[in-house]
């Protein structure tokens, strides 16, 4: 007896629409030992997905799932963690879905500190649409809308985060499980925004013009802009611009949103006086 | 209809659901004991579908599983199977193995 999988998935809905090879599934795949590692009873847990790739993510997994416009995860998820405070949510969205569309719901949601895990699957190209140029595709890359080789900047989605104030930020990629599977239940049980970027591959639709057209050489790729956060701040600041640092890049106790809605409720419902700049420890 | 077989077939360290298997060389690159390989098969979408050519040799690491992102490739738990070491020859199969292009050197 394996690990048993089904009693996670949709099974019906088998095999994935995925591409071969796609990290999205090894991401899905950590997420479920980490929910099971949680212990977390699937009628208590949310997936909200977007559009892309990544939006397949909560068909195949078996709990409440929303299916969500373009962009809008945070936006959804809020509503749901807002309305059911125990309920355990988890918010999936892609490159383009978390940081381009939906860039100003993902600033709001990491600034608010509201108790939701985001996964970001970053996977530096708009795979879903054909190779369209992302907020995080590499300069020199070549795209179909950047013929001549992207002259972009790529994004580093853990920066915004932490300067949007997430209190909980990690970023991984899907080279190494069983890491993975540890950093997301170090996030799932962080009270607090928590945001993964996980560095994913699409040799499909990244790799093919970029001569790594398989799996493995994506993923050698991607093994070699990554190193872990100690040996990456042992780099000089020229070598620092050119590698992504991985593991628990922040992780700070924060006032959380919920509890402090809690408060408003009971404000409104004449239980206590109404909120002031005295119940913060930090005044602005 | 279930189309999952987290179950043992039987005494086995690994076993492969072909149904879900697209053929995407990682579990084969991953595994350290050279325990797999693709062979041709022409019913695969990519024309190929693993095979467990040396099962004696597997050491029980589930990394094979843990990097499939299709859930096709299923490896024992330790308690229910006795797992080999790690040796220098299946060592030499897996740098053999990558080398040919990630197909079973057994034809």
């Amino acid at each position: 007896m394996a690990f048993n999988y089904d009693k996670y998935l949709r099974v019906n809905k088998m095999p994935t629409l995925w591409c071969w090879g796609c990290g999205d599934g090894v991401i899905l795949k950590a997420t479920i030992r980490a929910i099971e590692k949680m212990g977390w009873d699937m009628d208590q847990v949310c997936v909200v997905s977007g559009i892309g790739c990544s939006g397949r993510f909560s068909s195949y997994i078996n709990c409440n799932t929303i299916h969500t416009t373009h962009g809008r995860t945070v936006a959804y998820a809020t509503g749901v963690k807002l309305a059911n405070p125990h309920v355990n949510v988890i918010v999936v969205a892609g490159d383009g879905d978390g940081l381009a569309i939906g860039g100003n719901h993902t600033i709001h949601g990491c600034r608010r500190n509201i108790d939701l895990n985001f996964i970001l699957i970053n996977n530096f190209i708009y795979g879903l649409t054909n190779s369209q140029t992302s907020p995080t595709t590499p300069r020199g890359m070549w795209t179909v809308s950047q013929k001549n080789g992207n002259i972009d900047p790529t994004f580093d989605a853990c920066k915004l985060a932490i300067g949007a104030g997430a209190s909980f930020v990690a970023r991984e990629s899907m080279l190494d499980p069983k890491k993975l599977e540890k950093i997301l239940v170090k996030g799932f049980s962080h009270k607090g925004f928590s945001f993964f970027d996980i560095m994913s591959n699409c040799h499909i639709n990244l790799g093919r013009k970029n001569k790594m057209a398989n799996a493995m050489e994506n993923l050698a790729w991607i093994d070699s802009i990554t190193t872990p956060l100690k040996k990456w701040e042992a780099l000089s600041e020229e070598e620092q611009m050119n590698v992504f640092p991985t593991g628990v890049l922040r992780e700070v106790e924060q006032e959380e949103y919920c509890d402090m809605y809690a408060q408003i409720q009971s404000a409104a419902q004449g239980k206590r006086k109404a909120i002031t700049q005295n119940d913060f420890a930090k005044k602005i | 209809m279930s189309t999952f077989k987290t179950e043992n077939p039987g005494n086995q360290p690994v076993w492969v659901n072909t149904h879900n298997c697209k053929a995407c060389d990682i579990c084969v690159s991953v595994c350290p004991a050279g325990v797999l390989g693709m062979r041709y098969d022409h019913t695969s979408t990519l024309g190929a579908m693993i095979s467990i050519d040396h099962p004696e040799a597997c050491i029980g690491c589930q990394e094979c599983e843990l990097s499939c992102p299709d859930f096709a490739i299923y490896v024992a738990e330790k308690k229910e199977y006795k797992f080999a070491k790690l040796s220098d020859e299946s060592k030499e199969r897996q740098v053999a193995v990558v080398a040919n292009n990630y197909m079973s050197l057994e034809a």
